[in-house]
């Protein structure tokens, strides 16, 4: 009886040989036990930014490439490993293959021990939630691509709308943590890069005690200046929620709140964006709200259709799908539903892609804006360019 | 027929003496007003049609000048009389549907269903359903082979040609393409499969028989950089040695030389360029700009733009309609 099985595994193992030269292995890595639980949720419960596990738009991403897996004879499977951050973290990652696509769904404080535990292994990982410049720049690693637009590339994004509708003199209001601090900095980078000038920057507080109300009354923090548009640098969307339609004078608010800069956006309604948000909503089974995939997700789901759409027979090897060499092809692509096909930069392995401008219900514009030209890439206006680049990567 | 009924209020007289005065030669559908804009040889606006939402594809049967409509949130086909206007049938219940393509018998027409992953073949002498076949996700463009035997459904999330039999409906083979296969056109004397690939910024040619790739061409306006060249519909005209690609968000059209597949020239027209038409005389190229809601209209003898015309929202396709 038991040999009788064996048998018929061996055989449909062959038959499963045959029909697939390849199977595509997507590892989402997460940790639960590291996740602030409170994130993304106010004091009052409130949420305030979405986060999801990436899991679904990993599915998604699957499932709509089957059509194309299936023409090449290739399987798929999407699992999902626990990091343990109170356990050995290099014991723990020491099995993973370059054949399984490794996607970093993992809090900050997790990345840099996470990508050191997987070094010098020929593996690839894809950072689809952390925005930090460094990563890609002082920090980057060869084995680490970034799918989730880099700090930069959003700023410089809301830069260019700004010079473009001629909003000019921009007031920065920002939040105190160590993090909106970084962020302001790379804002200021952004807005100076397109000749936008900053008139001030102002720290907001969440205390009400009567000392601290000019930090913490939008009309006191925005007054006794000149400005064409508030700039909201609040990591947490917390008080930022406020500032619209209470600053002294009346301007519009951009950055965190407000119009804010996206990789990806429900009410995108051109580029086949509308079929892509109908399939996710399907997926998640949830029809009434607008409802889309974050940023974090939209990542994530860019980290596997890049490989849908750049997978050619040269890629396959005896020991399976060589992501690497997917990973660093010339020819490498991605249908973004943006707009423009997205592809790596080689000098610091982010993807390139345009950013959209948006308010809450509505894409009020596709950046790069008109005008905006660079030499070499349609979108490469937006970002570390490679001669500023400190990745030494290139 | 109409006008009779109609007299009777000035309106209609003024819509009667516009019909018989300029008789309409071009239509085009709009995804956002939800409605056909009948227009004469020049682009003067006929009569504006409110019809159904978010009209798409077309196909015509001019034979018996009957114009099919895809209304895309309706899940419906629009089957009209050219020379009354008047909706004739409604094929219901068909998903999501996006491009029409008539077989030559002139009793089936098929039909890419666009969230739904599939196409659907409609008998029209009855209205059913005859096959329903399935494809990649988003399927658009369709084109029918009549010298192979063959039709082909292209399915731009998985950049995919679909070639299915066209008795058995069975799938025969599937074409490989750059990204985001759009719309097919064939050339059926060269044994030529024109597939536009619009992330791809290029047009893929295959051969009908092996469906091999043979060439590509890769387009260069002044301008624009490749990834903003968008490629959608193609247009290989029976009886003339040129093709004309509409290149979408680099806001021009190309000509192209069919023998030597080399570039004659760019034309530069509105935003968004996709739909594309030829005069029935052959001396004018209708262009859809899906973005600045016009039509430019080209003289093929000099490739130069002579007209641009409103459209209605967001314009999709746009057909002549032969008398």
């Amino acid at each position: 009886m038991k040999q009788n099985s064996l048998i018929l595994i061996c055989a449909l193992w062959m038959l499963s040989s045959v029909l697939h030269a390849a199977n595509f292995e997507v590892v989402v890595i997460q940790s639960p036990a590291a996740e602030d639980q409170s994130e993304g949720l106010s004091f009052a419960g409130i949420p305030t930014h979405p986060r999801r596990p990436v899991t679904k738009a990993a599915e998604l991403a699957l499932l709509e490439s089957q059509p194309t897996f299936k023409a090449q004879g290739i399987s798929t499977t999407l699992s999902i490993f626990n990091i343990d951050p109170t356990r050995d973290i290099n014991a723990q990652l020491a099995d993973f293959s370059p054949q399984q696509l490794l996607v970093l769904d993992i809090p900050r404080a997790l990345m840099t021990p996470t990508v050191k535990a997987l070094a010098k292994r020929n593996l690839v990982a894809v950072n689809v939630r952390h925005t930090e410049l460094a990563l890609r720049d002082t920090d980057c690693q060869p084995h680490v691509f970034h799918t989730i637009p880099s700090d930069r590339m959003y700023f410089d994004a809301l830069g260019q709308f700004l010079i473009y509708r001629g909003w000019r003199k921009v007031l920065i209001v920002r939040g105190p943590q160590a993090i909106d601090e970084q962020r302001t900095g790379a804002l200021i980078a952004s807005l100076e890069k397109f000749g936008a000038s900053v008139v001030d920057v102002r720290e907001f507080t969440l205390s009400h005690h009567p000392d601290d109300r000019d930090q913490n009354k939008p009309e006191f923090l925005t007054g006794g200046a000149s400005y064409d548009v508030v700039a909201v640098i609040d990591t947490d969307r917390d008080y930022g929620r406020y500032i619209q339609y209470s600053t002294r004078q009346p301007r519009p608010v951009v950055g965190d709140v407000g119009l804010t800069p996206r990789a990806w956006h429900p009410a995108l309604e051109r580029y086949g964006a509308p079929q892509l948000n109908q399939r996710y909503r399907d997926l998640v089974n949830v029809q009434s709200e607008m409802l889309g995939m974050t940023d974090a997700e939209f990542a994530t789901w860019a980290a596997i259709k890049f490989v849908t759409n750049t997978l050619h027979s040269r890629h396959i090897t005896a020991d399976g799908i060589e992501l690497g060499a997917i990973y660093r092809d010339p020819e490498g692509r991605i249908d973004l539903y943006k707009g423009t096909r997205g592809s790596f930069r080689t000098w610091n392995q982010q993807l390139r892609q345009p950013i959209l401008i948006a308010a809450e219900s509505a894409v009020i514009a596709v950046a790069p804006m008109p005008k905006f030209l660079h030499p070499k890439h349609f979108v490469d206006t937006l970002g570390l360019d490679q001669p500023e680049s400190k990745c030494a990567l290139k | 027929m109409r006008c009779d009924l109609m007299r009777s209020t000035l309106l209609a007289t003024l819509v009667c003496w516009s019909i018989t005065a300029a008789q309409a030669e071009v239509v085009v559908s709009h995804e956002r007003s939800g409605d056909l804009i009948w227009m004469d040889r020049n682009g003067q606006m006929v009569e504006r049609q409110k019809i159904c939402n978010r009209p798409r594809g077309m196909a015509i049967k001019t034979a018996s000048q009957r114009l099919f409509v895809a209304c895309s949130d309706d899940n419906m086909v629009l089957e009209i009389q050219v020379s009354t206007r008047q909706i004739v049938r409604r094929f219901l219940d068909i998903p999501g549907p996006m491009s029409l393509a008539l077989f030559a018998d002139g009793e089936r027409l098929l039909v890419s269903n666009e969230g739904f992953a599939s196409a659907t073949v409609i008998d029209l002498t009855n209205g059913d359903a005859l096959a329903r076949v399935s494809t990649g996700f988003e399927p658009d463009g369709v084109a029918i082979s009549e010298s192979t035997g063959h039709f082909f459904v292209a399915s731009e999330t998985n950049g995919l040609v679909h070639v299915f039999d066209m008795k058995s409906y069975a799938e025969v083979a599937l074409i490989p393409t750059n990204l985001r296969p759009r719309r097919l056109a064939l050339d059926e004397s060269r044994g030529e499969l024109w597939v536009s690939s619009e992330m791809g910024s290029r047009v893929e040619i295959f051969a009908l028989q092996s469906f091999e790739k043979i060439d590509e061409i890769i387009f260069a306006p002044r301008g624009f950089r490749s990834e903003q060249l968008t490629p959608v519909d193609i247009l290989l005209p029976t009886d003339h040695p040129h093709a004309y690609v509409a290149l979408g968000s680099a806001d021009n059209i190309v000509v192209i030389d069919r023998v030597t597949r080399k570039i004659l020239d760019y034309v530069r027209v509105g935003r968004r360029a996709w739909g594309l038409a030829r005069s029935v005389d052959g001396q004018l190229l209708y262009v859809l700009n899906g973005l600045s809601d016009d039509m430019t209209i080209i003289d093929l003898e000099t490739n130069r733009p002579i007209r641009t015309v409103r459209t209605g929202l967001v314009p999709h396709a746009v057909l002549v309609t032969p008398q």
